[in-house]
């Protein structure tokens, strides 16, 4: 009769502990699952911030491809009137938080795109460095870039890099 | 635990995802994008640049830009297809040691996996930067066909980064993965990877724990950018007919083309016809020339069809050399952008004659893949945590006959959903709540799950009493519908078992339906609610008689003229008599003619109405809101088409 009690509460031992651990498991999932799910809400909500600042970049690069053509066009054309079209379409680029990156001396790739490089014949082209450290730039010629496609920044990132061609 | 990044490393671009909440997802880079040229290089001011910063430096700076190293990594020197490349590569390569292969950037010499390890090196930089945690383990994607040199070259790589490879995996495995279907046991699966650079096929064979390469094949040059070529050399030989002038060495004008055509092919994919629209693309003597022609699928089918061909036999002789039959094969799964091309999946799908896997983004789907297998591998995929999800939606009849849905399909359960409904007619003291499954518009199209009613309402006019309708199904698919009425509490419910235990045939039946119906069931949904608008005026108008135009009208209600009054009367008679009819014209003008009507008395009602007692001096009172009548959120105390 002992014995069987003895068997009994060791049973139910047994099974308290087996429900205790799957209970300890069930708990821990439920908690990762909760902690999972608030996390993925916040990123979710950076996320959602960064969205909506960039909703409008693929309507604005088609735009500017549009610009893109008006400026050629105001080159081979001089024409007030198509003066005045690009640079409300300039202003509207503004408004959007979309600038126009400027090309300096430098070629730098985290703003341009290099397309082609020209090499200008020796009497054309001019030969950097001076007296003093003459040997170490030895026929090293200045580089000039030219826009060939104008780049743009939204709000601080490039959406399109400017394509340079660069002269030697 | 830090999350175990999924990277494919592509020949020419590379992708990174991670898993988040069970599901796999993409982790863009710091510049934006969500893939990343697989590019090195060191620049003229011995800066190094990784990725599109690389590659848009490319021209300036060709011998110090590493690119396809992929096509070198764990190779030897002396092996066939090394030294074919070596023709091709801008940059410098030599024997390095134990016959493996250096490689010159910038005055000194690289193995390929130094290469590739700054490739990952940019892409664990970057994860960490949009994640906030360090990341140390990855998983790294391989070609099926890459042997163990060249596996053990990647996870070099890896470790170069300062990345514990947990796991190289086979790409097409990981696309297996992404789609699920390392579930499907005993399957043989057929992967089709048209990248950019590179065509490979790889049959798989699903056994019971594991993914077996049974044979792969391919072409390592063919690729999305031979495509893109035979499209620019098209537009240079129409340019040169239409205009005279040749193109083909101006890189700038190139260039532009290069646009044109990647934008044309996209464009093809979804469409039959484009404008190809290239203005001021040169000048001569003459003055400027522009481009412009009208460019159809079916001649972008005939520049490329020989390239699609010539994949589609590569596929045939790989499923050939795995000793199944074209037949055997039990999936087909789409990776590489070019794959989104119709012509392409028309030719896989006429091969296999069946549908291929190709929803989820094939630029992506590699890369997702290996998130997935570092999800499991990190017990974040849990397959005894698969939630459900319905197949149909759920919702309940409202006024006309209409189903409004409660519960839209696809929801994962365990759901609830709660909305409160009102009566269709005054006075109407039970409510009959219809529960219904399906996607079509009215209610008796769909399948009826279980029906009960609400009464005890207590009399008020219609849209005023508020009964709320819950939905609830839980993680074994039992829905409980309950409804109470608010002002009483009294509470009527339904519990509907197997609600989602329609069998596959069923659910195919009822989206397709669905489907076929649309428009029609659009229509019908229309005509209910042009019929309801026309007797919510109906009712309104009325009321508004009623309240403002009996001689026991309450003290402070405006009085209606009573020319004004036999105006609305013969409108509201003309309006009922349409309604007994179907024209839905005749009914809308009727309605347009009562409405403008009731707006003028109404609004001369306001003029002469008194400032509310909360008004401020000199603002004019606003009457009291009642609830409105909404026909989309009434219930009826009866099914009309019983």
């Amino acid at each position: 009769m002992a014995e069987e009690q003895n068997q009994n509460i060791t049973n139910n031992s047994e099974e308290l502990d087996r429900c205790q651990q799957e209970r300890e498991e069930y708990l821990n999932n439920w908690k990762k699952e909760r902690a999972d799910f608030l996390n993925y809400k916040k990123d979710e909500v950076k996320r959602l911030e960064e969205f909506v600042r960039f909703a409008n970049e693929a309507v604005i690069l088609e735009v500017i491809e549009v610009i893109d053509d008006l400026e050629r066009a105001t080159k081979e054309v001089k024409n007030e009137g198509l003066d005045q079209v690009l640079k409300k379409f300039q202003d509207l680029l503004k408004r959007y938080g979309v600038e126009r990156i400027e090309v300096k001396d430098a070629f730098d790739p985290l703003l341009h795109e290099a397309v082609t490089t020209e090499i200008l014949a020796p009497e054309q082209s001019t030969v950097r460095g001076t007296a003093q450290n003459e040997s170490e730039n030895v026929g090293e010629k200045e580089e000039k870039l030219e826009e060939v496609r104008a780049g743009y920044t939204m709000h601080g990132q490039v959406i399109r890099p400017t394509r340079i061609k660069i002269i030697k | 635990m830090s999350k175990i990044l999924g990277i494919d490393l592509g020949t020419t671009n590379s992708a990174m995802a991670i898993v988040e909440v069970g599901q796999p997802r993409i982790l863009e880079n710091k510049e934006g994008m969500r893939t990343t040229p697989s590019v090195a290089a060191i620049g003229k001011n011995g800066e190094r640049y990784v990725g599109v910063t690389a590659k848009r430096q490319a021209v300036t700076n060709p011998k110090d830009t590493i690119f396809s190293a992929k096509r070198l990594i764990g190779r030897r020197f002396s092996d066939t297809e090394v030294q074919h490349d070596k023709k091709l590569l801008p940059y410098e390569i030599k024997e390095g040691p134990n016959n493996g292969i250096d490689i010159k950037m910038a005055d000194k010499w690289y193995r390929p996996a130094e290469i590739s390890a700054m490739v990952l090196q940019k892409l664990k930089n970057d994860a960490e930067d949009r994640l906030g945690e360090k990341i140390t383990e990855a998983i790294i994607t391989v070609p099926a066909y890459f042997d163990d040199a060249q596996r053990k070259a990647t996870k070099d790589a890896g470790e170069i980064a300062g990345l514990n490879v947990k796991r190289v995996i086979n790409e097409p495995t990981a696309a297996a993965l992404a789609y699920g279907l390392d579930k499907k046991k005993d399957e043989k699966i057929v992967v089709y990877d048209f990248g950019g650079g590179t065509f490979d096929i790889s049959v798989l064979e699903i056994g019971d724990d594991t993914i077996e390469v049974k044979s792969t094949g391919g072409d390592t040059h063919l690729g999305g950018d031979d495509i893109d070529q035979k499209i620019i050399s098209y537009f240079v030989e129409e340019f040169k007919k239409e205009s005279g002038v040749d193109i083909a060495k101006d890189q700038l004008a190139l260039q532009r083309l290069k646009d044109a055509a990647e934008k044309a092919k996209h464009e093809l994919s979804s469409t039959l016809q484009t404008e190809v629209n290239v203005p001021f693309l040169t000048a001569d003597t003459s003055g400027a020339k522009h481009f412009n022609i009208s460019f159809s699928r079916a001649k972008l089918e005939e520049l490329v069809g020989d390239l699609i061909n010539k994949s589609i036999e590569l596929t045939k002789k790989t499923v050939d050399e795995s000793g199944f039959k074209l037949s055997d094969i039990n999936e087909v799964v789409m990776v590489g952008g070019q794959t989104r091309m119709p012509l392409i999946v028309e030719g896989v799908k006429k091969l296999f004659g069946k549908e291929p896997h190709k929803d989820i983004n094939p630029d992506e789907v590699v890369a997702l893949g290996a998130a997935i297998q570092g999800g499991i591998m990190q017990g974040e995929i849990r397959d005894v945590l698969l939630l459900d999800v319905t197949p149909l939606s759920l919702g309940i009849e409202t006024l006309g006959g209409v189903l409004t849905k409660m519960i839209e399909k696809n929801t994962t359960v365990p759901t609830s959903k709660t909305q409160t409904f009102s009566t269709a007619a005054d006075n109407q003291p039970a409510v009959e709540i219809h529960v219904l499954q399906g996607e079509r518009a009215m209610a008796h199209d769909n399948k009826t799950l279980g029906k009960f009613i609400l009464d005890g309402i207590p009399p008020a006019p219609r849209g005023v009493p508020q009964v709320e309708v819950s939905f609830d199904i839980d993680a074994n698919g039992i829905l409980n519908v309950k409804a109470k009425d608010k002002a009483t509490n009294k509470e009527q419910s339904v519990r509907i078992e197997g609600s989602s235990g329609l069998t596959d045939e069923e659910k195919k039946r009822m989206t397709a339906d669905a489907e076929k119906f649309a428009a029609e069931d659009v229509k019908k949904k229309e005509a209910v609610e042009i019929k309801n608008l026309g007797e919510t005026l109906i009712y309104t108008t009325e009321k508004m008689v009623k309240e403002n135009g009996a001689p026991d009208a309450p003290a402070g209600a405006g009085k209606i003229k009573e020319e004004d009054k036999e105006e609305l009367k013969v409108k509201s008679e003309k309006l009922k008599e349409e309604l007994k009819g179907d024209n839905l014209e005749e009914i809308k003008k009727a309605t347009e003619e009562l409405s403008k009507a009731a707006q003028r008395v109404g609004g001369e009602l306001y003029k002469q109405s008194p400032p509310s007692p909360g008004a401020t001096a000199g603002e004019a009172g606003e009457p009291k809101q009642e609830p409105q009548p909404n026909p989309e959120n009434e219930i009826p105390e009866e099914d009309p088409h019983k």
